[in-house]
């Protein structure tokens, strides 16, 4: 009987460290974004105010605005970009035998954990020749590449489970392959097309190495590049317009993350790891 | 019939080109093309040069190099150790049913969904020396003195080091959930009649079980955290006084310098160091089933 009592005072202890560990930092800078001077770690009061959230939206020269819009101006076409190149390669993987169709996938996934420092410097060279550097293109076909494999998984997870006799049925029909994969399978896997939406959208915004490189000013710098290279004037972080934009980028992130957590971690699971 | 099988063979291919395509262009030949570039002398405003391999030699005898080689193994093992310990805690606290649990697992998905520069930018405020939440803890409890977090290599390895554990746990819990969800309830209960304790049913029916899930797990984040830049980056900038730059780093600044033969030729040790452990990757998980 005892197990009972020590496994109780494990799940609490559990909880709290857990809820502590995840929380503490968002709620610090939350706190911190709303917070004019901190002068409430000197002993002074805590001074609630909005100033920070209108400091950096009215301040253009921070341009906050711009690289919000860059990153999802970005995001948003990778994702489509990438669904559809993924859909087609996943429903040829699905539906067909060729030579490859072990290899293609298992390839790609070798690909999904390169290091991109190992192409980096090579885009950076041709990118520059074809005077892509700064605009939207620069970014977006690399993202496109490095994300197709992660999104060619989950929906080779998603489409597998879709029965063949659908298309053999269809195509006694007279459907073309490419209706049977628009009309059939897309629509019967929307939650694979979400999730792998998903994944792929957030990959674009997380990313730094080829942002930082491939990209020079606001006109095309994502919001991952503007809060690394976010400073005051003086060299000294100015704590609360800087938590002010982050809480900008996470707040709708984390509401997004939680009303389709489970798109998310079956895009997680089926994708990385259970194939 | 053969007929319709070359037609099929053609469509395949037709629609799995515009893929084949995209990773030829943006990451085939960019390797290759890495690896060109760091068999020369390329440097911005120098004429360029084959040299072979000497930009490896150079580097093989530069104590940069090896610094930052040991700094990235050493925060990948203990980086990789302590997200595996608490991702099998937390997964396995997540399995019990408890009030509470639901909020659990809503809310562990939040370091995962914060973009990392984003988040090194919160673990640079929790470190501030004078407006961080750790020191002020210090601080108001009176049980220690501040502690500069990011001004000694020591404090900065353990900054990015638990930094990088605070983001990457999720996923590690995520992927040890699922592997625990396999496990047949039938094993625990026959153990719970054979009055096995809560350690033993750990020890002989969890951890086999989960090593599955849990070999892919590992070598995907030691993979993962090799290539480490971004949090490094924003957090540290690699300092102080490069103690913190990993490999990824080291050749970013080559590149950002100028260099690209000395920073293609880091990148080509820091992608064969990678591929050996996505070539594992492969290997751990029967990824061919699904196909």
């Amino acid at each position: 009987m005892k197990e009972v009592y020590v496994k109780k005072i494990l799940i609490v202890v559990g909880t709290i460290f857990f809820t502590l560990f995840v929380l503490a930092p968002v709620i610090w800078m939350l706190f911190v974004s709303l917070t004019k001077d901190l002068g409430f770690l000197q002993g002074g009061g805590v001074n609630l105010t909005l100033s920070n959230y209108v400091n950096i939206i009215s301040n253009k020269n921070l341009h906050m605005l711009d690289y919000l819009k860059n990153s999802i101006i970005i995001s948003t076409t990778v994702s489509f970009l990438v669904i559809f190149i993924a859909g087609f390669g996943a429903y040829a993987i699905t539906r067909f035998n060729f030579p490859g169709k072990f290899t293609i996938p298992l390839m790609m996934l070798a690909i999904s954990i390169f290091p991109q420092i190992s192409i980096a410097g090579y885009l950076f060279k041709i990118e520059s020749n074809l005077r892509l550097i700064n605009t939207y293109p620069a970014l977006i076909f690399p993202y496109t590449a490095w994300t197709a494999p992660l999104a060619l998984w989950i929906l080779i997870s998603y489409f597998s489970q879709i029965p063949r006799e659908l298309d053999e049925a269809a195509l006694v029909d007279g459907a073309s392959r490419k209706n049977i994969l628009l009309k059939i399978i897309f629509p019967l896997s929307t939650p694979g097309l979400i999730s792998a939406f998903l994944i792929v959208f957030i990959a674009c915004i997380n990313e730094l190495l080829f942002a930082l490189l491939l990209t020079t000013d606001y006109r095309a710098q994502t919001i991952s590049v503007g809060i690394t290279l976010f400073q005051g004037l003086h060299g000294e972080i100015p704590w609360g317009e800087l938590m002010a934009s982050a809480s900008l980028v996470t707040v709708p992130l984390i509401i997004l993350t939680l009303f389709l957590q489970k798109y998310i971690i079956s895009g997680l699971t089926r994708g990385g790891v259970k194939g | 019939m053969k007929i319709k099988k070359n037609g099929e063979i053609r469509t395949a291919y037709f629609y799995i080109s515009p893929l084949l395509t995209i990773i030829l262009l943006f990451i085939l030949i960019p390797i290759v093309g890495t690896f060109i570039n760091s068999l020369y002398r390329d440097i911005t405003y120098l004429p360029s040069r084959f040299t072979g391999f000497t930009n490896y030699a150079d580097l093989i005898k530069l104590s940069d190099f090896w610094n930052s080689l040991k700094f990235t193994t050493l925060f990948t093992a203990v980086s990789v150790s302590l997200e595996t310990v608490l991702g099998i805690s937390f997964a396995l606290l997540l399995k019990e049913v408890f009030t509470g649990r639901s909020f659990l697992r809503t809310i562990l998905l939040i370091p995962w969904a914060i973009p990392t520069a984003i988040s090194a930018r919160l673990w640079q405020l929790m470190y501030n020396y004078n407006y961080g939440l750790l020191n002020y803890f210090l601080d108001i409890t009176h049980t220690g003195a501040k502690v500069n977090w990011l001004g000694t290599a020591h404090g900065a390895f353990w900054a990015i080091t638990i930094a990088d554990v605070w983001k990457t746990t999720p996923f590690m819990t995520l992927i040890l959930l699922a592997g625990l969800q396999t496990i047949p309830d039938e094993l625990y209960e026959q153990a719970m009649v054979d009055n096995a304790t809560m350690w033993k049913r750990f020890l002989y029916i969890t951890l086999p079980l989960l090593r599955p899930a849990l070999v892919v797990a590992l070598i995907f984040r030691t993979a993962d955290a090799l290539r480490i830049f971004d949090l490094v980056y924003v957090l540290t900038g690699g300092g102080p006084a490069g103690s913190t730059r990993t490999v990824s780093i080291l050749g970013f600044h080559y590149f950002i310098n100028g260099d690209f033969g000395t920073g293609s030729a880091v990148s080509i040790i820091i992608f064969l160091l990678v591929f050996i452990f996505s070539f594992l990757y492969i290997r751990a998980w029967r990824f061919k089933e699904t196909l």
